[in-house]
């Protein structure tokens, strides 16, 4: 709904920020020290960073994370009949201090968002994200909605897109074994730009907007700005 | 037979005609405006309260079941739909007229505690005030929205800016002493017991909880706007599934269908009637062990035996759904005047499916009355918690279960039947405990209940007549309903009363689309049922509203 | 008195190898330490990622991890490695040396308690490391030093979560620590000692003869009813459903763990089970004849490993099947109901042995 077009037809008019950004080189997502410190010769460090993508790939810890519909194929695909615990991925926890993986089970919208990237922040490195069903991808069925984020990947990074609405466990089950084999590989994505990010309200622009609330929001207080108007 | 009501004697349940009432409220009625279901008044927008009051006390029309906001081009519109809970097909419409420019009108809520969220989810998102509303804020946008954005004059591609504020803690003043001491906690909107997106700000005194409040629009998914975006005939049915999604799609649409087909003047054949029927009981019962087993999940604290259990029967059900319908989670079965195909071929392997899956249930019911309601602990956790007693929960427009639970005999499906359900024999549940586990009781018996209206459904398909199985009505191709035709129709979702209200406008799109959403209404009563329980006992409270955020925030 | 305990696993050491002096001795119980503190990690680490897993499928109709390795048992260098290589977040406002602590203090508390629990014999070879007089007193000591981990990692996180979770944790340790020491020394006036050695050799005698077996003066068959509140106070004490309420995932996150992550959660998830084998290890002690079995003594290690399993397998379906207890209901239980039983426990058992001696 951004525009009265549906395609861009003059090339250099696109934006190609985010392309660009998915299309160079890897993201720096495994955070090893040694390999910083040594660069990436050794040969022990380069079988000590197999063996440690190896078990990155085989154990992995969901976050217990429940938005919408898809949320609910999600729990399927953790019980009885899916049973997503053979791959090694199957435990939820609580605690996002503890999780590695963060499956987006559907819808976000602009209430949501900051406290979704708030959350993902909150987890420790190496994170890697599954994003579940076509509203994490572009919005899906709700994208012309006033108040929907079109996808999850314009507020986080995103590794795996699982499509379907919602996709059915056997896809997720997919999707996740796929991920653990793309770590498995020392592959990862790269961290893409995001247009929506968490700012401090004082970093903002001055706009009209900005001026208008200036009375209601604290100057330090974390704020997300949505310029609908540019979204796909 | 077992659908006869129990007789109340009661004159509130005295049905008055609508000249009756008219004469009833006197000067207050300044013009007539029918809707399809329901006599309209039209009244001045400072005698609300009035209006409301004498209709409550004196005519017994004791449930505001759903207030509309609306936008026209010369004025702005508030509805306040009221029905009485002993007999839901007496209702009655009061429209009230506000100013284009300064849109004001007074707040409901001294009369009905329900109108509280109601109202404010119409400021939100129409710009209707209301005067004297204790706490008129926005409710499902964030609080720095700009604009009200199902008017006819918002600007959707506004920049806009959503915060993150720290919450502070509304007791703090008046309870910090010497002695004692409080503290905010947010739970939510990520949190193992909210069951999605739900924020509850607690004040807590120790374990002990002062004040709960729940903040919803963390999945507001612009529902309304999505069905006045589409039209009648196909582009609408879809989003029903998704906003009671716990695989309850076939009842959300049945919501849809009524109301539509209603408007529309479609007389659905009676073997598509069945099958609807059938399809929506196979949902209610997937709906119903999902509570059950997040309940369980709740009350017992990990992913344990009795939350895999009825995950498991979930896919029975589930698997049942997909052969009827093709999809596992959202169905879009239904059609406008019938239902989309007809049973899978080949029939008889259906029905034996469905058989057997019936044949095991019972088996099933009690190993979760063995594992769970049996139990001491889970009794000691669930008797006398969260106790929502019968009035309260009227005050708050609570319906399905919650209602049921706490004795409130008030179930659509016999009390305004559509669909097949007064043909067949079954039962309404009620539990008089007002607690918790009455609550859960009676979503199990409601289980046994929708078993036998399968079972009974079952029987009348297998012996239809071949040449009778007319899935479909005629519908036309477009659907045109008249110009400012209004139609308010409700149906027994898996969590209550699931209504939706359509103004047309002589287009193929409606001009307005409400949802009256149970769990909406139902997820009010928290504080009600939390204030000076422990932490657990809210998150029992709450496990046991069995809300679904699709449906509270839509 | 049963037969003569055999040696001491560091004095066995010191003969068998010649070590000299006060040097030797250190170095041998340096040893000895390391064998048991080995054998006890090697416990966890197969209990915490993967054994629990396969226990909890199997009480929910799953298969869980088989893909990882024969029957999924490389789940468990994977998991150890790929959570210790983690980031170690920590966050802002975390009161710093009380925060690291915390971690390290968990399961250090419980491997101390094994320090005088008598694990059997392989062969020669008997584990037991030291066997003070006071050794059941001890044990107790080092149990409990536990919730004191448990506050100061509570309150240390600069979290309500964690706060609520610690607090949690004091108010239902104090309330079954008392009634779990209570019944405990019940048995010692069994036993006539609090030497653990000496409780154990009480227990090999027989109590009767059924059907040609020996059944043994275990102090469970002996007093059934101080071996079920042991066992009650002793879930209670190591914090497993019905009382897991200190982590409580559904109502306070993860209680007192919620802000660690990486290397200090895997201590703290360690712990956590280092101590469920302590339990476990106790409870044989006390009621269930330490490390005796039938068969030759020189294999009664295995009747150890077995024992702890035992009550592992037991911590695993109650958490599978009970619901967990509400705060206010935990601590009435406590106080009002095992701390009176306890010590009507107690007197009874005062008397009937006053009055046999």
């Amino acid at each position: 709904m951004s525009s009265d077009q549906p395609f861009i037809t003059d090339e250099s008019q696109v934006v190609t920020e985010t392309r660009d950004a998915r299309m160079t080189g890897q993201g720096d997502r495994f955070n090893s020290r040694l390999r910083e410190a040594f660069g990436s010769s050794p040969f022990i460090l380069t079988k000590f960073d197999k063996f440690l993508n190896w078990c990155r790939g085989s154990s992995m810890f969901m976050l217990q994370f429940g938005i919408a519909c898809c949320s609910i194929e999600m729990m399927h695909t953790y019980a009885v009949k899916h049973d997503l615990d053979r791959f090694g991925s199957g435990v939820p926890r609580a605690s996002p201090r503890q999780a590695d993986v963060m499956i987006v089970p559907g819808t976000i919208v602009s209430k949501f968002a900051p406290r979704m990237k708030r959350v993902y922040d909150q987890m420790p490195e190496p994170k890697f994200v599954v994003g579940m069903g076509s509203c994490t991808i572009s919005g899906g069925p709700f994208q012309e909605g006033y108040n929907v984020i079109k996808g999850a990947e314009e507020v986080i990074p995103i590794d795996i897109h699982v499509p379907g609405c919602p996709p059915r466990p056997e896809a997720l089950v997919y999707g996740v074994v796929k991920l653990q084999e793309r770590v498995a590989n020392g592959e990862a994505s790269p961290v893409t730009v995001k247009p929506y990010e968490l700012e401090e309200f004082s970093d903002l622009e001055r706009d009209e907007l900005v001026d208008k609330l200036a009375d209601q929001i604290d100057e330090d207080e974390l704020v997300m700005r949505y310029n609908f108007a540019d979204s796909p | 037979m077992s659908l006869e009501r129990p007789d109340t004697a009661d004159d509130g349940a005295v049905e008055r005609t609508p000249d009756e009432l008219e004469a009833l409220l006197g000067d207050l009625v300044v013009d007539r405006d029918d809707h399809l279901n329901a006599p309209g008044f039209v009244i001045r927008p400072d005698t609300v309260q009035e209006t409301l009051s004498i209709l409550k006390e004196q005519a017994g029309y004791d449930h505001l079941s759903l207030v509309t906001a609306q936008e026209y081009e010369n004025r702005y519109e508030s509805i306040y739909h009221l029905k009485k809970f002993d007999d839901p097909t007496q209702e009655v419409s009061i429209v009230v007229p506000a100013d284009k420019d300064t849109p004001v009108s007074e707040s409901a809520e001294p009369v009905f505690r329900t109108a509280d969220w109601h109202e404010r989810e119409a400021y939100d998102l129409m710009g209707v005030e209301y005067d004297d509303h204790p706490d008129l804020r926005r409710i499902l946008l964030p609080e720095t929205w700009q604009g009200h954005p199902l008017s006819m004059d918002y600007d959707q591609e506004r920049p806009q800016i959503a915060s993150l504020p720290e919450h502070a803690n509304p007791l703090q003043e008046h309870h910090k002493d010497a002695e004692s001491d409080t503290m905010f906690l947010n739970i939510g909107p990520h949190h193992p017991a909210t069951h999605g997106v739900l924020h509850l700000k607690t004040v807590l005194d120790g374990e002990q909880v002062v004040d709960v409040e729940p903040d919803i629009g963390y999945l507001h998914r612009c529902e309304e706007q999505m069905a006045q975006n589409g039209t009648y005939r196909h582009q609408i049915m879809p989003y029903p599934d998704r906003w009671d999604y716990i695989s309850a799609g076939l009842l959300n649409e049945f919501a849809y269908a009524r109301a539509a087909e209603d408007l529309a003047d479609i007389e659905v054949p009676e073997y598509a009637q069945v099958i609807r029927t059938m399809g929506a009981e196979m949902s209610r019962i997937a709906a119903h062990m999902l509570a059950l087993a997040t309940f369980a999940l709740d009350i017992n604290g990990d992913f344990t035996a009795t939350f895999m259990y009825a995950i498991n029967d979930r896919e029975r059900v589930q698997n049942l759904l997909e052969d009827l319908t093709g999809q596992r989670l959202m169905f879009n079965y239904f059609r406008l005047g019938g239902v989309v195909w007809d049973l899978p071929e080949p029939r008889e392997e259906f029905f034996s499916k469905t058989r057997d899956f019936l044949d095991q249930l019972p088996e099933s019911i009690e190993e979760y009355h063995n594992l769970i309601t049996s139990n001491e602990i889970f009794q000691m956790r669930t008797i006398d918690t969260g106790v929502l007693p019968p009035e309260v929960a009227k005050n708050y427009g609570a319906t399905g279960p919650v209602a049921r639970g706490s004795g409130v005999d008030y179930d659509l499906r016999r009390d305004d039947p559509y669909g097949y359900y007064d043909e067949l024999d079954w039962d309404v549940v009620t539990e008089d405990g007002c607690d918790n586990f009455s609550r859960l009781l009676v979503r199990m018996r409601e289980v046994e209940e929708s078993a036998k209206i399968i079972e009974q459904c079952v029987d009348l398909l297998e012996d239809w007549p071949e040449d009778e199985r007319n899935i479909q009505a005629n519908v036309p191709r477009t659907l045109r309903p008249d110009d400012d035709t209004e139609i308010y129709r409700a149906v027994e979702g898996a969590k209550g009363e699931l209504g939706i209200y359509i103004r047309s406008d002589g287009t193929d799109k409606p001009a307005r689309f409400k949802i009256r959403s149970p769990c909406f209404s139902n997820l009010q009563t928290l504080p009600e049922m939390a204030n000076g329980e422990y932490i657990p006992d809210v998150v029992a409270a709450l496990g046991s509203l069995d809300i679904v955020l699709g449906e509270v925030d839509r | 008195m049963g037969t003569a305990p055999a040696q001491l696993f560091p004095e066995f050491l010191v003969d068998t190898f010649g070590l000299p002096g006060v040097l030797g001795e250190v170095v041998a119980s340096l040893i000895g330490a390391a064998v048991v503190a080995n054998i006890i990690l090697a416990f966890s680490g197969v209990a915490g990622p993967w054994a629990k897993r396969k226990i909890t499928a199997a009480f929910t109709d799953r298969i869980a991890v088989d893909r990882i390795g024969p029957f999924g048992l490389l789940i468990i260098p994977a998991s150890a490695v790929q959570l210790l290589a983690k980031e170690l977040i920590i966050p802002e406002g975390v009161d710093r040396p009380t925060w690291d602590i915390a971690p390290i203090l968990l399961p250090a508390s419980a491997m101390l308690g094994f320090s005088v629990i008598p694990m059997g014999q392989i062969g020669p070879l008997n584990i037991h490391l030291a066997d003070p007089e006071v050794g059941l007193a001890l044990v107790f000591a080092f149990a409990s030093i536990a919730s004191v981990s448990l506050v100061m990692a509570g309150y240390a996180s600069n979290n309500k979560y964690s706060l609520l979770g610690g607090l949690r944790a004091v108010a239902q340790n104090l309330a079954y620590e008392i009634p779990l020491i209570v019944t405990a020394m019940s048995v010692v006036i069994f036993a006539g000692t609090l030497q653990i050695s000496g409780v154990v050799g009480a227990q090999t005698e027989t109590l009767a003869t059924v059907a040609g077996f020996d059944i043994p003066a275990w102090f469970a068959f002996v007093n059934p009813f101080a071996f079920v509140l042991f066992l009650t106070a002793n879930l209670a004490e190591i914090g497993r459903n019905p009382f897991d309420i200190p982590e409580a995932p559904t109502e306070i996150v993860g209680g007192y763990q919620t802000e660690y992550s990486s290397a200090y959660f895997v201590l703290f998830y360690l712990g956590e089970f280092v101590h469920i084998f302590l339990g476990g290890a106790i409870l044989s002690v006390v009621f269930l004849g330490g490390a005796s079995g039938p068969g030759p003594e020189s294999i009664s290690f295995i009747w150890f490993v077995v024992k702890v399993w035992g009550f592992f397998l037991f911590t695993q379906w109650a958490r599978a099947a009970i619901p967990r207890v509400r705060i206010d209901q935990l601590i009435e239980i406590g106080w009002k109901g095992m701390l009176v039983l306890s010590f009507a426990n107690l007197v009874l058992t005062a008397v009937i042995v006053g009055v046999i001696a």
